[in-house]
Formats: C-alpha cells, structure tokens, sequence
C-alpha cells in the first residue's frame, strides 16, 4: 500500500460539477503538502482507468465523487466503477465516498473481514444549490454550507488524523454550520428551516465503517 | 414497517404534509439529490403529488427529519456540539 490519494471526479451534471470543484480543493491541498496524488476527472474517472491505477499503484487513499446507490458507485456518465464484484480491490484502504447511499450496503461490504475503513453515506447526501450561482460553484456560499464540512473528512485525513476523527470532524462542521444558519439575519426563518433540514439529513446518515483508527 | 419497505401507496398520505414542506423553499435553491438530479420546490412538489420514486425519496426525507425532530436528536446533536 503507497501513500498516494486516488481522486475521482466525474463531471457531467450540477451536482458532479459542485463535488468536482471541491474535490479540486482538496486535490490542491495534497499538492500543497507533497502528497502524491491522482486526478481522474471527468471523463477519465472510468472502471478501467481506476482499476488498472488501483492494482498498478496500490493507493492507501480513495476520494470517490460521484452518484451512488446502496451498491454501486459510479464514475463518468454513471458508469460503474465499483460494485459488490470488484469492490474488493478496496480492500485495506481508506474510502471516502461523496455520493449517496453506498454507506448502506457497498461500504460495510468494502471493509468485511479486512483492515479497511469506508467513509459515506446510508442515504442520500444531498445539497442544496443557490440556482444563482450554478454555473460557478465558488461564488455559491448556500452550496459551501453542505460541501465545506464533507471536504474535512479527506482534509483531516490528509493532516494524519486517525478515520474517526476525520469523520468526527466533518459531522461537526455540518452541526456548527447548522448553528450558523440559525444566528442567519439575513435569511427568512423558512429558508433557514430548509438549510437546517438537509444540513441534519447528512449529518444523520454519514456512517463509518471498518477500521476507525486508520491513518493515511 | 420500514421507510424503505412500504409502497407508494403508503405514502400518498404523507403528500400533503410534505408539499406543504417543500412550499416554503425559496425559488433561488435547487435540492441536488444525487443521481436522481437537482430540482427547484415546483419539480419537487411535482414528484411528491406523483409520488413516483422521487416523490417517495423525498417523502422518505422529510419524515426522517420530522421524526429527528420529534424525538429531539437535532437538539441533542447541536446541544452536545
């Protein structure tokens, strides 16, 4: 197992293209800090291409974004790149999974009787989008709320903390967010009511699987 | 019985409720739920008067949160923060 970061970043629709940009923030924090890192963005984030990377490289760190089901998680244009036949090529690793679902069935299946640990959602990781803004996902501070505390799991894991923390720390950001939408002046308390429900919806169903003490 | 087990049957009588939820989004946001796509408030109330598999992951959402709310684990989660 090498200490390289495996991103994923297929962007093809509003939401890959919001979890695109993030996860080009956290791309650029790896690089920052010298820590080998790959790109597969947009199309390039396909099975064979992650595949054939994963048995050549061996990376201890996988950041996927993207949709996802409770047993697939897909990559450009929603072509499978793990299900419950290859996702054994996960084994032993650290997973992040930025998209719905797969927290449910494929993570705890990822991580069964190995070391690993497996990052994600038991349902849908939702957010919400300043329609504003859509076409430039940096200006969009409504979008930030939901993004800014799921990029602190990978974030975290990048400064050596141990998977539970990682986890621990995104969940609390999402709680700190909530409570800052409260102290909101600005907004109605109808709108702040919507932030605070999707904002809890993904605190509630970020789960951890497998291995907790796990660093990167 | 589940949330993810019951059929759409079960949840037409949530529909009322849940749209007059979603009402009150305001018309800039769009709910971006994955796979299934990025909606404003009309296309989601559009889904839950349907109650199609949008609608019923929607309606799924909503009862989530009111139940977290009833049972005061929002409360709990922001007090102990």
């Amino acid at each position: 197992m090498n200490k390289i970061l495996l991103v994923t970043r297929p962007k093809y629709d509003d939401a890959t293209e919001y979890l695109a940009f993030y996860a080009g923030l956290i791309i650029k924090q790896a690089k920052d800090k010298n820590i080998d890192c790959k790109d597969f963005e947009g199309e390039t984030a396909n099975s064979k291409n992650i595949t054939k990377f994963i048995h050549k490289k061996d990376p201890s760190l996988c950041f996927i974004n993207g949709h996802g089901t409770e047993t697939f998680l897909y990559g450009h244009k929603d072509e499978i790149i793990f299900d419950n036949k290859n996702c054994k090529i996960l084994n032993n690793r650290i997973i992040y999974a930025r998209a719905c679902d797969a927290g449910a069935l494929l993570g705890r299946r990822i991580v069964k009787e190995n070391e690993g640990c497996f990052i994600g959602y038991q349902w849908p990781f939702s957010f919400i989008i300043d329609s504003k803004w859509s076409t430039k996902p940096h200006n969009d501070k409504v979008a930030a709320l939901f993004l800014e505390p799921s990029n602190l799991v990978v974030n975290s894991l990048l400064k050596g903390n141990e998977t539970n923390e990682a986890n621990a720390k995104s969940r609390s950001k999402i709680l700190e967010n909530i409570k800052e939408v409260m102290k909101m002046k600005d907004k109605e308390d109808s709108e702040k009511l919507v932030l605070i429900k999707y904002l809890y919806l993904n605190y509630d169903g970020q789960v951890i699987h497998g291995n907790k003490s796990l660093v990167f | 019985m589940s949330e993810n087990k019951k059929s759409g049957k079960e949840y037409e009588k949530y529909k009322e409720l849940v749209i007059a939820r979603i009402e009150i989004m305001p018309s800039n946001y769009k709910l971006s739920l994955g796979s299934e796509g990025t909606f404003d408030k009309d296309e989601l109330m559009h889904h839950v008067n349907k109650v199609d598999h949008i609608g019923i992951k929607v309606i799924q959402m909503e009862l989530r949160f009111i139940k977290a709310i009833a049972e005061g684990k929002l409360t709990k989660a922001l007090v102990s923060a």
